[in-house]
């Protein structure tokens, strides 16, 4: 990370840290503080954007530990959280074991889960391993609809979340669960990607021939990256279930697997802010590209029939196709070009 | 790496203080206000100004549903447009569709509606069984009452703040089953029953109420099978059921594989032979079209409304309005579904409008939701201008309207052979073991 004309570090340890000035101190404090205090000036429906923007950002972390740091392309992610979801609804609903016991057994099947649909990695990568990928997403969802403990096609009923008696019942309190977990989420990804295990990822991601050479397991950390990038996809399931109260494995679509690489991609793939600008980005337009249609409709009342809501999912799409052509190395990489020029102000050289 | 080490200690102990006032800052939050018991009905007030009535909508319009979802958006907004254009409102009180585009994804639909609650809506409806689900037990958590246009049993069940506008896909297995019985089945000892479901809820919907009924109704289930909506034959599937030997074939599907199925059994002699009965979803003219007219004639069906060009009240305002605004939606009945439940809405804030007055209403809040559950939805009895059958709350069951009626595939058309029959409730609750959702 850069820093600002005239800053410099003067130790290993301090050109390591994460954030290395005050300014990134005061930065973070005054962004943790105005999440954790929306509450008290947002309402329910921003508050549910928020919730949906937070347990969207924990599987997308771990989409991006598998995909943008290790390289490992997956198009089953909607699955693997489906995987959570239904752990945590089966065990939280029929077996009413601890949600804390939900959430962590949730992410644990879906990091198991996701071993198994690594273990292809080995053999194959890219697109191959994609189709391979593809499969877990159907195999998960058939599994699901024909299991009567899932509720079958039906679907099942998950209760709120609860620690230690305090349930989180109102949309404030559910805020706090998920952005604290998302918050230790980003941290835990942020740290992973500095360790021996992050940098192996990375190494297998660049040229996986050579990272066998210096001495790198691949096996061993592709299967890591699976079941760490599955595990936080299992917490956001089991997040997801416990908001929306209700599970269908309908709601684990291949196209929402496809959505979560487009919010990677878009992001920035391999780095840690890159997921966060990209949730953000996909979910909030999604929420207004919502209105757009029905306050089309009322504005101009002569539009042809079917204009204004077709208008919806064609602004999506361009927005997107443009983004991608304009800046194909996502939001983050707008962001460090930012920062750069930040780092040199006033001083354009 | 002293400094380091502080960092991280301050970072963690951050993060440990967030964690330990989290109950308490929640609790710091505002609350929802508690649902209060609604006053005794009082003469409504003549407010100074005649706001309007938020009626919210969750639609389909685009996405994988936007097929239905589109002509039914169609139908229940040129409906609120009648009301307000023609009738006036609801005792001048303007009708405002408050409506937003779930483009049939659930984490869209499950901020939809927390969005109708904060917008004040009054009662919200959803046109999909797949988009209640999402958003039922956020409505239910608050008390918000819904209305599914399509829905699935366990939409309803246990009843608590969703009602179903019409009878569900295991409500068409039951009709028909009677109407079967009484009616076409002229053999000794028990009919032979064959399913032919599709593999989602639309098939699961019949099978489940098969499994509860086959018994009482003296039915003998000889085989099961499913399809997917994309299929393409369904020969070895039928060879299977042929082998069976049944009386009669039920297929609770879409129109496309409906269409597939009653070819294949076509051209393996089972039909004309097997009587073959389909539910609502499939039983279209877009069936009879897919399939040829000359193959699906006799084919027994069940529909929740009347037909396009059938003599009820309701008929030509709703043809005028559709022909005008969504000419291309003629013909679809889908279209006559929403408008009638548009209808269905409307009445539900006449009688709470009636009951409790506007500014009770114009709160948009928890009390407001109660009063429209309790004095609107729980008290309508509203024979729907003929569009479907009557709709009428009974205690415990929060299907609204029960009826469907038998059609046949007669030279091409879709024709009605039946008066409204009205299914009965299926005990999903007696078979805890295969119903878990069902337990009350």
């Amino acid at each position: 990370m850069g820093l600002p004309c005239g800053t410099y570090n003067y130790s290993y340890a301090k050109d390591m840290a994460i954030l290395r000035t005050k300014t990134h101190w005061a930065l973070l404090i005054a962004l943790l503080i105005v999440v954790f205090t929306a509450p008290l000036y947002w309402d329910n429906y921003l508050l549910g954007v928020a919730n949906l923007v937070g347990i969207t950002l924990i599987a997308a972390v771990g989409l991006n530990i598998l995909l943008g740091y290790c390289g490992q392309l997956s198009i089953g992610h909607a699955g693997f959280i489906a995987v959570g979801a239904y752990t945590a609804a089966v065990l939280t609903g029929t077996f009413e074991l601890p949600f804390l016991v939900g959430l962590i057994c949730a992410g644990l099947m879906a990091g198991l889960v996701g071993l198994i649909f690594g273990i292809p990695s080995l053999k194959v990568k890219g697109f191959y391993l994609g189709i391979a990928t593809i499969a877990a997403q159907f195999i998960i969802i058939w599994f699901i609809n024909h299991l009567s403990i899932t509720g079958g096609f039906t679907g099942i009923a998950v209760p709120y979340a609860s620690i230690g008696g305090f349930v989180f019942d109102t949309e404030a309190s559910q805020f706090y669960l998920i952005m604290t977990i998302a918050v230790l989420c980003v941290f835990f990804a942020k740290n992973l990607a500095r360790t021996r295990i992050g940098r192996a990822f990375v190494a297998i991601r660049d040229n996986d021939l050579a990272a066998e050479v210096m001495g790198i397991n691949l096996f061993y950390y592709k299967l890591l990256a699976f079941f760490i990038g599955c595990f936080l996809a299992g917490i956001a399931g089991s997040l997801l279930a416990h908001w929306i109260g209700f599970m269908n494995a309908e709601q684990f679509s291949i196209s929402e697997s496809i959505l979560y690489i487009g919010m990677v991609i878009i992001g920035g793939m391999g780095s840690a802010l890159g997921p966060i600008l990209g949730v953000i980005f996909i979910r909030l337009l999604q929420q207004g590209v919502m209105f757009i249609a029905p306050m089309l409709e009322s504005a101009f009342p002569a539009l042809p029939a079917g204009f204004a809501s077709g208008i919806s999912p064609m602004l999506f799409g361009v927005v997107i196709v443009l983004f991608l052509v304009l800046e194909p190395r996502g939001l983050a990489h707008r962001w460090m070009l930012f920062k750069a020029a930040y780092r040199l102000w006033p001083f354009s050289y | 790496m002293k400094s380091k080490k502080l960092l991280t200690l301050a970072g963690v102990i951050f993060l440990a203080l967030a964690m330990a006032v989290m109950p308490l800052m929640a609790a710091c939050t505002p609350t929802p206000e508690e649902p209060t018991t609604p006053t005794t009905p009082t003469t409504p007030t003549t407010p100074t100004v005649k706001g309007p009535l938020k009626y919210g909508m969750s639609i389909c319009m685009t996405g994988a549903a936007a097929d239905k979802g589109s002509p039914m958006g169609h139908g229940k907004l040129d409906c609120i447009k009648y009301v307000n254009e023609e009738l006036g409102g609801i005792n001048g009180y303007p009708v405002e569709a408050v409506w937003y585009d779930n483009s049939y994804d659930a984490a869209k639909a499950a901020t939809i509606v927390k969005k109708l609650i904060n917008d004040g809506a009054l009662f919200f409806t959803t046109n999909s069984s797949k988009m209640m689900s999402a958003s039922q037990e956020i409505a239910n958590r608050a008390g918000f009452p819904g209305i599914a246009s399509f829905s699935a049993p366990v939409c309803t069940n246990p009843p608590q703040h969703i009602y179903a506008q019409m009878p569900d896909y295991g409500d068409d297995f039951a009709a028909f089953a009677d109407y079967y019985l009484k009616n076409i089945w002229k053999g000794e000892g028990k009919p032979k029953m064959a399913l032919h479901l599709l593999n989602n809820s639309t098939g699961y919907g019949a099978r489940d109420a098969a499994l509860c009924l086959v018994d009482e109704l003296g039915i003998e289930l000889v085989a099961t099978e499913e399809h997917a909506a994309t299929t393409i034959s369904e020969m070895e599937s039928l060879t299977r059921i042929k082998a069976a030997n049944p009386d009669v074939i039920f297929i609770s599907s879409t129109p496309a594989p409906t269409a597939v199925v009653i070819k294949n059994a076509f051209e393996l002699g089972l039909y004309p032979g097997t009587v073959i009965g389909c539910a609502h979803a499939s039983f279209t003219s877009a069936m009879v079209d897919i399939a040829g007219a000359e193959i699906v004639e006799g084919v027994y069906g069940v529909f929740p409304t009347v037909n396009w060009g059938d003599d009820v009240p309701g008929m030509a305002k709703m043809t005028e309005y559709c022909q005008t605004y969504h000419p291309k939606d003629y013909g679809n009945m889908d279209y006559i579904t929403s408008w009638a439940e548009a209808l269905i809405g409307c009445e539900i804030l006449r009688l709470s409008l009636e009951s409790g007055g506007y500014d009770k209403l114009a709160a948009g809040d928890a009390a407001a939701w109660e009063l429209v559950e309790k004095n609107g939805i729980q008290k309508l009895d509203y024979d729907v201008e003929g569009l479907h059958g009557p709709v009428k709350y009974t205690a415990g069951d929060n299907r609204l309207d029960k009826a469907v009626r038998v059609f046949q595939v007669v030279s091409g058309e879709i024709t009605a052979v039946s008066d409204w029959i009205d299914a009965p409730r299926i005990p999903y609750e007696k078979f805890p073991d295969k119903f878990p959702w069902a337990k009350p």
